[in-house]
């Protein structure tokens, strides 16, 4: 699409006089570039969390030759610390600030409302607020998708979750796993471990041993490196790629994984930011088109029946004419909790503290 | 049953086989009077030394060589800052525990989150062979056993040769030690060079064999316990045998305990290896008599020879 | 390896070399910084210009240079104390945390009720909490004998451990949606901001009240003395009847009450709520700067200030010269070994002797 520069910098000349008058962070000029700032709480690395956020930056560059500069700062573990940088990076004239981490919302929350001269978005914040937009997965999405394969491939009924911490991500991710497979086996029982920690290679491996020696025979979690999956194969059991999709090192016991997509996001948001239409939004989405989750590999070793049933799922979410979390659902101890037809509504979603029938463990703490 | 058994067994043996290195290594440095606080950061480095190796090569035995002159070479920075320049012992291990740690995420920031995939050493399937012990055995990185054979050959050593009555001489008493003629200074070089190489295997133990993965601070605070060990065996290597895999067991078994369904916060379980630590600290040392009869009495304190 | 250089005693410790080390260790970490920047590509110089700039670019990022330097000298100092006696408190990061847990169930509790003096109470109750979980490595230490670096070290992981329970657990924010966060502190739990446009706040007078009585303790005070005299000569000190038991009872409480009180002022500050991790790592940092500053009082202020900057300028070498994060972290290990290597020269100076040859191990 050409447009004549000079017409274009006349419009946009008299637009950015506005803009600047109604305090709006706004490109001045067609040839002006976005400087987008990204703040991660870990190092990036080639798989796991960081490793998709750097995707979606990746992506953004690739979409926007030239007009789009990123500053990128990693292992930022503390609060005090990434309210700083995000101040002294909005101060240093980038316009679009991205938060990586549910633990950057709360500085971000206090920060945003004060910070005109920059629009914030934070991944995995509650909800959209005063100059900050949150995006977050719809995992249980994607782990309701792979419970189908591991209901129907596990012999002894028994599935391992590896939890890093009992907060609602890993609480939801888990139940959709569990009603997953039970919508295809309903013997099957899913057996947690907590190993308290996002990555903790040494104690997921110890989990993954312990979760084998109760007799589970397919291992998920939310997985930030290999070290589950590898685990789980040395062991001779499945591994499931959850959140992330590990088969350049787990060659032959990934029966499924599906992966995280967040550059809808960075990308909507930088084209809002530079047609100046920016304004805090909730992008809470799943699989789909435009969607954050995308069902990714499948072991060769997974029957063709399995992966169309795993196919049908995934279409029927992506249409909304399947919820994971359809009613009637109860809890461990038998008390129900989503009635018959109906389905569980986003904010219980969000705060979710309890565990569905079939999973064998606490929420600890 | 036999299954899980094995199983919590391998997973308490390759818990406690960091430890023992490391453990053994800084006894033999503390026997000779040093003490090096800085075991956490040695580990570190020698994880990240072994990893990085590891990885381009494809080999362990170079990846734990690396290790072992990683090790070597941190702990040669602290020899010569307490024994040549007699600076201050502990401050000298927290800094190269501190530096260490910082050299180490400096070192392995391309590496974060990448995996070494091995290949089961041939060693290994053939002792798997072995009727009965086989079972365990094909489960075990030969570093596993390797560490039995170094704790006999140290015990060998400290109590049955003449160097290892040399360099208890050291540690009990430098000055006479020189006086006789031995050579304290450079011994006392060697044995912390020895602490180092082991804390690098022990390191580079977690990092390409135990966790196959790099992150930062891996170690997590397995250095600390290690030199914790030292204390809780009396300085007596067969004793630290004991407290590694006791150590290790703790710190592992709290997930079986998990998934077999005990109700304890996971907080309260992942605690118990440090409680653990202090308590046997206190059980051990309160025997203020057990602790003078068996510490070097010149651990800690720079030697003069002319003093 | 044998160089015609000697190290002789001095006769007595050079005072000149107790201020010039630091300076010259300084000086040593600046040069590898050139070094370092070189082999990363960039311009040494330029790159090192910015590295010693940008913590100063506007009146925000002054304050921040304060506001991180405040708990560390707080902290430095009560450590400071301890360290002049021998007696090595390593749990200042864990003495934190439960200053945190202390100050955090008061402001939780009572934080609805506006009062003005929740604010104190929450400090005091910081200073307590801090006391106590140092007062386990000092009873443990008096009564059995255990070494009092690995029990309070041990305690900082379990430090971590419970507030990690209470955040996951009974405190965690009802209105947060299960999130592992307390709930925002109210206003009256917080110290006021006293520059407009930073988040300086109030607790910076806590940390120089510290200096001022820290100096006052050790350069004035009988009790100081005696420290003094227990570090450097144990024997000497229970000669003359100084009880090792109460310096390290002293020893160890004064850096609990410093961290204590510093782990209030990070929620009560820059946080303003309660995570599982409240601290970055300050306990261990404030080692350094204890050392750094001489374990004097007025050195410390100047040496947490430094490694204030050398935070600021690590996340701004991350920001400007795309360096890795790990940059802080290792210049500050330098710094401090260089600091050990160079503290050598006060009590001994190098001689050039051309044409002795001096034997490896007969060498001092």
């Amino acid at each position: 699409m050409e447009l004549s520069r000079r017409r274009f910098l006349g419009g946009v000349a008299a637009g950015s006089v506005l803009a600047a008058s109604s305090g709006l962070p706004r490109l001045a000029a067609a040839d002006e570039v976005l400087k987008v700032g990204i703040i991660h709480q870990g190092a990036i690395s080639d798989t796991g969390w960081e490793y998709y956020q750097a995707a979606a930056r990746l992506a953004l560059e690739a979409a926007y030759p030239g007009r789009v500069e990123t500053t990128v700062i990693e292992n930022i573990l503390q609060n005090q610390d990434a309210e700083r940088l995000f101040r002294q990076l909005a101060s240093q004239g980038h316009k679009l600030l991205f938060g990586t981490t549910f633990s950057h919302y709360a500085s971000l929350k206090k920060l945003a409302p004060t910070v005109k001269s920059a629009h914030f978005e934070c991944c995995a914040g509650i909800t959209a607020s005063d100059n900050l937009g949150i995006f977050e997965a719809r995992h249980y999405e994607g782990t309701y998708v792979t419970g189908i394969a591991a209901g129907r491939m596990t012999k002894s009924n028994i599935l391992g979750w590896v939890g890093a911490f009992p907060v609602p991500q890993v609480t939801y991710s888990v139940n959709a796993f569990m009603l997953g497979a039970r919508s295809v086996n309903p013997d099957a029982v899913v057996k947690i471990v907590w190993t308290n920690a996002w990555v903790d290679s040494a104690k997921e491996k110890d989990a993954v041993a312990a979760l084998v020696a109760q007799g589970a025979d397919v291992i998920s979690g939310s997985p930030n490196t290999p070290v589950q999956g590898l685990a789980a194969e040395e062991k001779g059991v499945w591994a499931i790629g959850s959140t992330g999709d590990f088969s350049n090192y787990v060659k032959k016991a990934q029966l499924t994984s599906f992966v995280l997509d967040w550059s809808p996001a960075y990308l909507e948001a930088a084209k809002a930011v530079m047609e100046g239409t920016w304004e805090p939004k909730t992008r809470w989405r799943g699989l789909g088109e435009s969607g954050f989750v995308k069902m990714a590999t499948h072991s060769p070793e997974l029957p063709e029946s399995v992966l169309k049933e795993m196919q049908a799922a995934e279409q029927a979410i992506a249409a909304g004419k399947l919820h994971p979390f359809s009613g009637p659902i109860n809890d461990q101890n038998g008390t129900q909790r989503v009635a018959a037809g109906s389905t569980i509504p986003d904010d219980d979603l969000r705060g979710m503290n309890w565990l569905v029938e079939g999973v064998q463990g606490q929420l600890g703490g | 049953m036999t299954d899980a058994i094995v199983s919590m067994l391998v997973v308490t043996l390759v818990a406690g086989t960091p430890l023992l290195y490391a453990a053994l290594g800084e006894l033999v440095t503390e026997r000779s009077g040093v003490l090096n606080l800085g075991v956490e950061g040695t580990m570190l480095t020698g994880g990240i030394a072994g990893f990085i190796v590891t990885f381009i090569t494809g080999n362990v035995w170079l990846g734990v060589g690396a290790a072992m002159l990683a090790g070597a070479a941190m702990s040669l920075l602290f020899a010569i800052i307490t024994i040549s320049l007699k600076a201050n012992q502990v401050a000298a291990g927290l800094a190269l525990t501190i530096f260490g740690t910082g050299l180490s995420s400096f070192a392995g920031k391309e590496y974060v989150g990448r995996s070494v995939v091995l290949e089961p050493s041939s060693l290994t399937t053939a002792l798997g062979q072995v009727p009965v012990v086989g079972v365990l055995l094909g489960k075990l990185h030969p570093l596993v056993w390797l560490s039995w054979i170094l704790l006999a050959a140290v015990c060998y050593f400290v109590y049955r040769t003449r160097s290892g009555l040399i360099l208890r001489s050291i540690g009990e008493s430098p000055s006479s030690a020189y006086a006789i003629g031995f050579p304290v200074i450079s011994i006392r070089y060697l044995a912390t060079l020895f602490g180092g190489a082991m804390a690098g295997i022990g390191g580079a133990y977690v990092s390409v064999i135990y966790a196959a993965l790099w992150t930062e601070g891996l170690t997590a605070g397995r250095g600390w316990i290690a030199v914790a060990l030292v204390v809780f065996a009396t300085w007596r290597p067969e004793r630290v045998l004991l407290g590694a895999y006791l150590f290790g067991g703790v710190t592992s078994m709290q997930l079986f305990a998990q998934g077999a369904g005990f109700p304890v916060p996971p907080e309260l379980m992942s605690a118990t290896p440090y409680l653990a630590t202090i308590l046997v600290l206190v059980l051990i040392s309160r025997d203020a008599a057990l602790i003078r009869l068996n510490v070097p009495v010149s651990l800690g304190k720079p030697f003069h020879a002319d003093a | 390896m044998v160089l015609p250089f000697r190290f002789e005693p001095r006769p007595k410790p050079s005072p000149v070399m107790v201020y010039l080390s630091p300076l010259m260790a300084l000086a040593a970490t600046g040069v590898l910084a050139l070094v370092l920047f070189a082999a990363m590509g960039l311009d040494p110089v330029s790159a090192l210009v910015v590295f010693v700039t940008a913590p100063f670019a506007d009146l925000y990022s002054i304050g921040e240079i304060f506001i991180k330097a405040a708990p560390l000298i707080l902290i430095a100092v009560g450590l400071a104390v301890g360290f002049r006696a021998g007696v090595w408190n390593i749990g200042a990061e864990g003495q934190l945390t439960v200053g945190v847990i202390a100050g955090g169930a008061l402001a939780l509790t009572y934080g609805s009720t506006g009062s003005g003096l929740l604010l104190p109470a929450m400090v005091v109750a910081g200073a307590i909490g801090g006391f106590l979980w140092a007062a386990i490595p000092a009873f443990l230490r008096t009564r059995f004998n255990a070494n009092e670096i690995l029990v309070s070290l041990m305690l900082n992981y379990v430090a971590a451990l419970w507030l990690s329970y209470l955040i996951f657990g009974p405190w965690r924010d009802p209105a947060g949606f299960n999130f592992p966060q307390s709930e925002p502190l109210a206003p009256a739990a917080l110290f006021p901001i006293i520059v407009e446009g930073t988040r300086l706040n109030a607790s910076v007078f806590i940390a120089l009240a510290a200096v001022i009585l820290g100096w006052l303790v050790m350069a004035r005070s009988f009790v100081g003395f005696q420290l003094d005299v227990t570090g450097m000569a144990g024997s000497a000190a229970r000669f003359a009847g100084f009880s090792t038991r109460r310096m390290v009872w002293i020893g160890m409480l004064a850096g609990g009450v410093a961290a204590g009180i510093a782990g209030v002022g990070e929620i009560a500050g820059p946080l303003g709520q309660i995570f599982p991790t409240a601290s970055p790592g300050y306990g261990y940092t404030a080692i350094i700067v204890a050392f750094l500053g001489r374990l004097n009082p007025i050195g410390i202020l100047f040496a947490g200030l430094l490694m204030s900057l050398l935070y600021m300028s690590g996340d701004a070498a991350q920001m400007l010269l795309g360096m890795p994060s790990s940059t802080t972290a290792l210049f500050q290990g330098t710094l401090f070994f260089l600091l050990l290597a160079c503290d050598v020269l006060i009590n001994y100076r190098i001689r050039y002797v051309p044409g002795v040859r001096v034997r490896q191990e007969a060498a001092t």
